[in-house]
């Protein structure tokens, strides 16, 4: 009850903040009353992450009742480690997100309210969907999150904006309608074996016959892989960032496509295994490519916008490695993965937005010893970049190690061909870093301000996240752990054993941090 | 001594009249129609046709569901409602009397469109005296004196009669009898549009000339029929095809010439030319009539004659209607995204849909004995419902974006129309999602169940297309979507007439209902699931 | 007691990142309170180390385990820390050099309006280094490494608003994670192989496992090392990284940062001892480094880089002598002890000379300062000697004991060395008399003249110890004492090839060749030294190579950055070419085929018959095919 309740408050509010804000022409009930909601979420949510019993793991807080019969479907909330992480990174995100964009300066400011309710129906749907443990229930919010997120970009974006919000919908409508595919055969095989039903837990039990499960697996995995995105079916996200607004980018890149990787993990190692294991070659031999090209596509981009998005298609690499390299190490650090990326993406979103609202261009050689005027800006996008490169100390640090490790110990090939890939981070944000922000100042450059209150506001917490993170992840990976064995076993791929074990007992993680 | 005497005396023929009731009550609707129409005073007739059409039409209704309820479950391993009557000729069952339940539904709202008289200077979309010549002064004359053809009301009702009728005739005759009962007054009422006279004669002349040239196609399967079984019974046939006697030739012929006849009215690909051409020169209130009520008309016989009659060699005619299935799908869907105007754009999205609803059909699928599955015939229920009702709202949508030369269907006309009412382009929007099968509006609801019951039946490539299919249809819909509201209005943009109540009426009930049972489908697809299977 | 060894990092870091939050206020005394914090780590650090010095040989390693940094699956990692004999001593170093640098930065950035930011990136320092030495897991270690990485890069690149220094430090971070794939890999490595990536327990596992592992954990480690302490093949970095301010180049680049690959390769001794291949590999490197150091370091005429050079060179002593395995693990330590005294004190005073010539770093300008500048000269004159290898300095005991253990490996090892010490006298000596002797060169506006106290009591300290450094051995005390750390080799004699040489025979040739370099120095550079420097045409094939550091960047350009820009280039055009233009022309073809389909769509009512007539024909046809087939 309480996950349903979760995901409605956002939602409800997005009905009110529309309704309020489509007469009032002063924007403050709009953007008090969103953020309002978006608070209220986040107490909620951390209230269920505070009912959770992280001892006993597996999928807490269920509610389940019929929705339509025929088809088997149900509403059916619950979370398990993983779900009740994305929750969380959602619920803390949105807050922030709502506080950058009440700054932001709109193309037409008495549309503010619209914005705002759209940023709020987008939580309320990712929230819906990461706890749904239906599968139609999950495809259905699924691509229901596509029509929100399609009218952030193509009603408040830049001046591309409506091709781009077409190539997102579309691209993402094909994975989905394969999905859809999918979905359907999924229910043909539950009715053949009994009573139709959608329920995770009675898919899980469904023994597949290996073509049609392979089939199924592929349905899933292309909206998985597009909506990630793995390369080559990443090229939507570029146009789609560059022309999003920086808040519209947080909520697709560090949220939504968390749905990606989410379901990945979730739903196609939940119901198709053997299917998973059977793939499991050729989408590392993808994910390694991603990261690679993604960081060397990262350099040479003189879009900011279009940098940060081309370093998430390296990220999100990381992340499909790991959950493909099926070691528990590196599947919880790929979960843990999505939430530190998260946080580092939508914060280096947030500033680089910060810069180009100032300077008018999105253009990094437009830009240059910034740094001697505004300071704390550029100390936020040097902590943000850090984060990106994956620094020690800084929470990806430990989440792309774990990715790496793990795979390490399943193919060495792949780990070291992406090891690589951090020579490369650093050369992406250090390079930006200075043509931006270090040298002397460019003139044009010299009417760019520090920042103002709200807008450290919106960063700070990120950034103070990030770091806590990066020397306390325990916490969130007793979280994380359970849900991962359970996921482990099901897939049925141990771990495969040090060669020369040493003498070393490895003390039992303690329980709790919360 | 009298002649003839020896002659055998003829029955009266027995027929159900409780069941048939609703058939009666709107014939004669239709009949009273044309009684008014000669009779009534000319001030308030149209106002009278009016109240007549939505009585009769809701007395039908009313009877339709009552007749439904008490429909007798026929015993058998599949659940299936309702009897053969009419001497055979018709078959009152479950899908049947629901067809006539979604018929007139779709008729009650095409009607409320016909009566709409705010839009046009106080008069309905039908032109003033069909006989002047277009342009001609005497027209200008019939505008000033206000005149106005009010036979548009049992022209309608005649026209739905012969749909219900086509959906449960239980033999070809019969059929084909309703096939032109329907298709006479649509072919009328497509010519009289107020505004573009020629284009709308045009069309009339179009599909009357292909209308029949198809008739004649199902006319002359039914014969080949006869030849092969002996008799125009669907059971009948069945039987015979059960026994394989007769020549093979004969049945396929039969099958071709009937399933050509059935897929024009359907306006499936390659029969679907008459569609756009049609759909653009109608008055829109007519187009909206004919996208949801011939179609469904046509597809419930479709399915009748497939499944009942031919259904022991449905491994025969299976992968024909599979490749027109996926043409159709792909054209209508392809062809769609050069459209530049609203309603040919709409007619060959319905053209898409009638590929996709093949699929579903195609399936044949009927479930395991005794469990409640998704059978192909639910399926193909669901959508057309759920399509038609979406589509109308579409068309009513046209109806009210207008300019100085009446309803303004060029699509560039249309740009920044989410600007002017956000509203309007709102709903619009909403119906394209809908078409699109976009989760949380109806049209995925009817997406899913025609894809699942051809995978059941064993089609799954042939869903794969479907999907990748309704991803070019997605694109074109996007685009309108993109075009209102992305795009900045040209000049002083569209004028958006909000005054039309009747009109508004009809496009909130659709959009009402294009997200409750996007949100809720539960009691329509368990109704579709009632309704059961087929009775022979 | 050593449970609390964490307070030696928690306090200047905290002091560092506080420094940051707190804002300008904290402009006035900020600097106050990071020499404070750093000065604290300092005695406590004392306190530590006398109290290891108390306790008896068996238990001198103390392990303070804070917390579990990492646990899921297999992969555990605690945050733990081991305050040993190693340890003791860096944490001495680290901790001492650090503060005399702090006192000697009031002074020299006290004109600077970023100073607090200054004085919080060198406590941050400060912390990441020990952190990195005071680690018992190599990822802890990792941590530190980046840590100061990123204080390196930071203060590298300090006056940002210089488009040189920028680049330097970039590139010195860039250059440094190729060294941390190195790492990284070998710390995967340890993972999948021992279950564990703690120091300990790595290094005691070594043996039972195949040498092929020990050699590729020997490599790899070694990759990092060589990023971290400016090594060929990965040397490019260092010099560039003059660009930051002295006392960081002074601190960094000189005593302690650069020098953290010879505490990596000593600290994973178990490893190397397992791989006789990873120790060459080991000698090679430092070989080769110390004399391209040597040579760079003839040529500079600034005399940052010149210095710069030196301690590559320099590090290549130690480098090499940690490859030699337990025989010099003790000695590489020792002289990076003495190495960290003297050139500190060197560069420091190379800062307190530019203090005082108006930032100028050019030899060319300088001459006869010894006059101007007494104190300077004084001190860094000691730090000459001991560099050197005067007799009875620090760097004269730590060089010779590297070199006899060369000769011990190997004749042609030990010549490298014996020739490196005589380039080294030879620059050190090129150095001195362009400075301080010779006639004045000095430009018009600059009146040389002595820094103020703050500056050279700090000078002062490091003079005493680049001379009393070498204390260290007496005894043998180094090497007993890091014995329990890094094994004890027995040697006293010395042979060179097939002949036995007596060790003080061995110090007397050293002694000698180091004299000649001297002499050369002199005799080249007593006097009429251009006060412009010449231009390359002019000067020899060694000097320019020497100039352009052995065109090291001109290498890495060819054979890596510009294969990669170009790489990228590519990308971005397959990405909008390629990858995407695929979709797109799809996309095309569609609207393409859209406008081919509508065609038949004329509106006449014949060709429409027409369609219909022949769809009813082909499905008639496709019937009978259907039934036939």
């Amino acid at each position: 009850m309480m996950l349903l309740l979760l995901a409605a408050t956002p939602l409800v509010g997005a009905v009110l903040v529309a309704a309020f804000g489509s007469g009032a022409a002063p924007h403050v009930r709009p953007k008090a009353i969103s953020l309002a909601f978006s608070v209220v979420a986040l107490a909620i949510a951390l209230v269920a992450l505070g009912r959770y019993d992280i001892g006993q793991g597996g999928y807490q807080l269920t509610t389940e009742r019929e929705w339509i019969s025929v088809f088997g479907a149900h509403l059916a909330f619950g979370v398990n480690g993983i779900g009740i992480t994305m929750v969380l990174l959602t619920a803390i995100l949105t807050p922030l997100v709502l506080v950058a964009a009440s700054g932001e300066r709109l193309a037409q400011p008495e549309r503010m309210s619209t914005y705002l309710a759209l940023i709020l129906s987008v939580e309320g749907l990712a929230l819906a969907a990461f706890s749904a443990t239906d599968a139609f229930m999950f495809y259905v919010l699924f691509e229901a999150t596509l029509i929100p997120l399609y009218f952030l970009i193509g009603s408040f974006g830049g001046p591309n904006r409506s091709y781009a919000a077409v190539k997102f919908l579309v691209y993402n409508l094909v994975g989905g309608l394969l999905m859809l595919a999918a979905i359907v055969g999924l229910y043909v095989v539950s009715a053949r074996a009994g009573t139709p039903s959608y329920l995770l837990s009675d898919l899980q039990q469904l023994d597949i016959s290996t073509t049609t499960e392979r089939i199924l697996f592929c349905g899933f995995m292309a909206a998985f892989a597009i909506k990630a995105p793995l390369w080559p079916f990443h090229t939507w996200l570029p146009d789609a960032a560059a022309q999003a607004t920086p808040s519209t980018s947080v909520m697709m890149v560090s949220v939504l496509d968390k749905l990606g990787t989410f379901g990945m993990l979730v739903w196609c190692l939940g119901i198709f295994p053997d299917a998973a294991d059977w793939a499991a070659p050729v989408i590392i031999v993808l994910a390694v490519v991603s990261i690679i090209y993604g960081a060397l596509a990262a350099i040479g981009q003189d879009d900011l916008r279009r940098l940060v998005a081309f370093t998430s298609v390296s990220h999100f690499g990381f992340i499909i490695l790991g959950i493909f390299a099926f070691t528990t190490t590196s599947m919880s650090g790929a979960t843990l993965y999505m939430f530190n990326h998260g946080l580092s993406t939508a914060a280096l979103f947030l500033v680089t937005g910060m810069m180009i609202a100032r300077r008018g261009s999105a253009a990094i050689g437009d830009f240059g010893g910034v740094q001697k005027i505004a300071p704390i800006m550029s100390g936020f996008l040097l902590v943000a970049g850090l984060s990106s490169l994956s620094l020690p100390g800084l929470a990806p640090f430990i989440s792309e190690f774990m990715v790496l490790a793990g795979t390490y110990t399943r193919s060495i090939p792949a780990a070291v061909i992406a090891t690589l890939g951090i020579v490369l981070a650093a050369m992406y944000i250090l390079i930006m870093y200075q043509r931006t922000m270090t040298g002397p100042l460019s003139d044009d450059a010299r009417g760019v301000t520090d920042l103002v209150v709200h807008e450290k506001v919106a960063l700070a917490p990120m950034v103070v996240l990030i770091v806590g993170l990066g020397f306390f992840p325990q916490p969130l990976l007793n979280v994380i752990n359970p849900a991962i064995d359970s996921v482990a076993s099901h897939v049925g791929v141990g771990d495969p054993e040090p060669r020369t074990p040493t003498q070393i007992v490895v003390p039992a993680p303690q329980e709790g941090g919360h | 001594m009298l002649p003839f005497a020896d002659l055998p005396p003829i029955a009266a023929p027995e027929l159900e009249y409780a069941l048939l009731a609703p058939l009666f009550i709107v014939s004669a609707g239709a009949v009273l129609g044309v009684v008014i129409e000669a009779a009534w005073p000319r001030s308030t007739r149209f106002t009278a046709q009016i109240v007549l059409t939505v009585v009769t039409v809701v007395a039908a209704l009313a009877d339709t569901i009552w007749v439904y309820t008490d429909l007798d479950v026929v015993d058998g391993d599949r659940v299936a409602r309702g009897q053969v009557g009419g001497e055979g000729a018709l078959s009152i069952d479950g899908p049947g009397v629901f067809t006539w339940g979604m018929l007139l539904v779709f008729g009650l709202l095409s009607a409320l469109l016909y009566a709409e008289r705010r839009l046009d200077g106080g008069l309905s979309s039908f032109t003033g005296r069909a006989a002047d010549a277009p342009g001609s002064a005497a027209e200008a004359e019939a505008t000033k004196a206000r005149l106005e053809h009010s036979e548009v009301f049992p022209l309608l009702l005649f026209a739905l009669v012969g749909m219900m009728l086509f959906a449960t005739s239980n033999d070809l005759l019969t059929m084909f009898v309703a096939l032109e009962v329907l298709s006479l007054p649509l072919y009328l009422m497509c010519g009289i549009a107020r505004r573009r006279r020629l284009l709308s004669q045009e069309a009339a002349l179009k599909y009357f000339l292909l209308g029949a040239f198809s008739s004649v196609f199902f006319l002359y399967g039914a014969a080949l029929a006869y030849g092969y079984s002996g008799s125009f019974r669907l059971s009948d046939i069945a039987a015979a095809v059960g026994a394989r006697s007769g020549s093979e030739n004969l049945l396929l012929a039969a099958m071709a010439m009937l399933a050509v006849g059935l897929l024009f009215k359907i306006g499936a690909v390659p029969f679907h030319s008459w569609t756009p051409d049609v759909y653009q020169g109608a008055p829109t209130p007519v187009s909206a009539f004919m996208a949801a009520g011939t179609k469904t008309a046509a597809f419930i016989a479709l399915v009748r004659v497939f499944y009942v009659g031919f259904g022991g060699s449905s491994w025969d005619w299976r992968p024909i209607f599979w490749i027109i299935a996926i043409v159709t799908m792909f054209v209508g869907s392809i062809v769609a995204v050069s459209q530049t105007d609203a309603k040919r754009m709409l007619a060959y999205s319905s053209i898409a849909h009638a590929g996709f609803i093949l699929v579903g059909f195609v399936g044949a699928y009927e479930g395991p004995a005794g469990a409640d599955r998704i059978t192909s015939v639910s399926s193909v229920l669901i959508y057309l419902t759920i399509y038609g009702i979406s589509s109308i709202g579409a068309f009513a949508v046209v109806m009210l974006v207008r300019d100085s030369s009446g309803e303004a269907t060029h699509l560039a006309k249309w740009a920044g129309l989410g600007r002017v009412s956000p509203w309007l382009a709102g709903t619009f929007a909403l119906f394209m999602l809908s078409f699109a099968g976009i989760p949380l509006t109806a049209g995925f609801i009817g997406k899913w169940a025609v894809f699942s019951s051809a995978w059941a039946g064993g089609f799954w490539p042939l869903v794969v297309v479907g999907v990748l299919m309704s991803a070019i249809a997605a694109y074109f819909y996007v685009r309108v979507i993109v075009l209102m509201f992305f795009t900045d209005p040209v000049g002083d943009g569209p004028s958006v007439v909000v005054s039309g109540r009747l009109t508004t009426v009809v496009i909130a009930v659709s959009a009402i209902a294009t997200v409750v049972l996007g949100i809720v489908p539960g009691p329509l697809v368990d109704l579709a699931q009632h309704a059961g299977a087929l009775v022979r | 007691m050593f449970d609390l060894q964490w307070l030696l990092i928690a306090v200047p870091l905290a002091s560092g990142l506080g420094l940051l939050a707190w804002g300008k206020e904290a402009d006035r005394f900020g600097h106050l309170i990071a020499t404070a914090a750093s000065t604290f780590s300092f005695v406590f650090g004392v306190v530590l180390f006398a109290n290891l010095l108390g306790s008896d040989a068996g238990d001198r390693s103390h392990t303070a385990n804070l917390f579990t940094w990492i646990d899921a699956g297999r992969f555990h990692v605690d945050m733990s820390f081991t305050f040993d004999q190693l340890s003791g001593l860096f944490v001495l170093l680290i901790t001492g050099v650090g503060t005399l640098i702090h006192v000697y930065s009031i002074g020299y950035m006290e004109h600077d309006e970023r100073r607090r930011r200054f004085f919080s990136f060198l406590n941050i320092f400060v912390a990441a280094m020990l952190t990195l030495v005071l680690a018992s897991d190599y990822l802890v270690l990792f941590l530190g490494w980046e840590g100061v990485g990123l204080a390196s890069y930071l203060l590298i690149g300090f006056w940002q608003h210089k488009d040189s220094a920028a680049a330097a430090a970039k590139k010195a971070f860039v250059v440094n994670r190729v060294g941390d794939v190195g790492m990284a890999l070998a710390i995967m490595t340890m993972f999948a192989q021992f279950g564990t990536s703690s120091i300990a327990a790595v290094n005691g596992a070594i043996t039972s496992a195949s040498g092929s592992v020990a050699t590729a954990l020997g490599l790899l480690l070694l990759l990092g090392a060589c990023g971290k302490s400016a090594q060929v093949p990965l040397q490019s970095w260092l010099l560039d990284a003059m660009e930051g301010p002295t006392p960081v180049s002074a601190l960094i680049h000189a005593a302690t940062m650069v020098t953290a690959g010879v505490y990596l390769v000593v600290r994973s001794a178990g490893v190397y001892d397992a791989s006789e291949a990873a120790r060459t590999a080991v000698i090679v490197v430092g070989l080769v480094t110390l004399l391209a150091g040597a040579w760079i370091g003839c040529t500079k005429d600034d005399i940052k880089k010149a210095l710069a050079g030196s301690t590559m060179s320099q590090i290549g002593y130690m480098m090499l002598a940690a490859g030699l395995g337990p025989a010099g693990y003790a000695f590489a330590i020792f002289h990076l002890i003495t190495h960290g005294f003297f050139k500190a004190n060197m560069f420091l005073g190379a800062g307190s000379v530019m203090h005082g010539t108006n930032d100028d770093v050019n030899m060319r300008h300088y001459g006869a300062l010894r006059t101007a500048m007494p104190i300077t000269f004084a001190t860094f004159g000691l730090g000459y000697l001991a560099i050197i290898g005067f007799p009875g300095t620090a760097g004269f005991f730590s060089k010779d004991k590297i070199i006899e253990a060369a000769f011990g490996h190997s004749f042609w090892v030990g010549l490298g060395t014996l020739i490196g010490a005589g380039v080294t006298a030879f620059y050190m000596t090129r150095l001195m008399m362009m400075t301080f002797f010779g006639q004045k060169r000095w430009l018009d506006d600059v009146h040389p003249h002595e820094s103020p106290r703050v500056m050279t009591y700090p000078l002062i300290a490091l003079g005493a110890l680049s001379v009393l450094g070498g204390a260290l051995i007496f005894g043998d005390w180094i090497p007993d004492w890091l014995a329990p750390v890094v094994g004890h080799a027995e040697h006293n004699a010395v042979s060179i090839g097939s002949w036995e040489v007596p060790v003080w025979a061995m110090t007397l040739i050293i002694t000698a060749v180091a004299a000649c370099g001297v002499a050369a120095g002199v005799l080249l550079y007593r006097s009429n030294v251009a006060a412009e420097t010449p231009a390359d045409s002019s000067v020899s094939v060694f000097t320019r190579a020497g100039r352009h550091e052995l065109y090291g960047n001109a290498i890495n350009d060819a054979v890596a950055v510009r294969p990669t820009m170009h790489l990228t280039r590519f990308l971005v055009w397959l990405d909008a070419k390629g990858v995407d233009g695929l979709v797109t022309g799809m996309a095309d073809r569609l609207g393409d085929t859209s406008q081919f389909l509508r065609k038949p769509q004329t509106g006449h009512v014949r060709s429409y018959a027409a369609t219909l007539f022949g769809g009813a024909l082909v499905v008639v046809l496709a019937l009978l095919a259907v039934t036939l087939a």
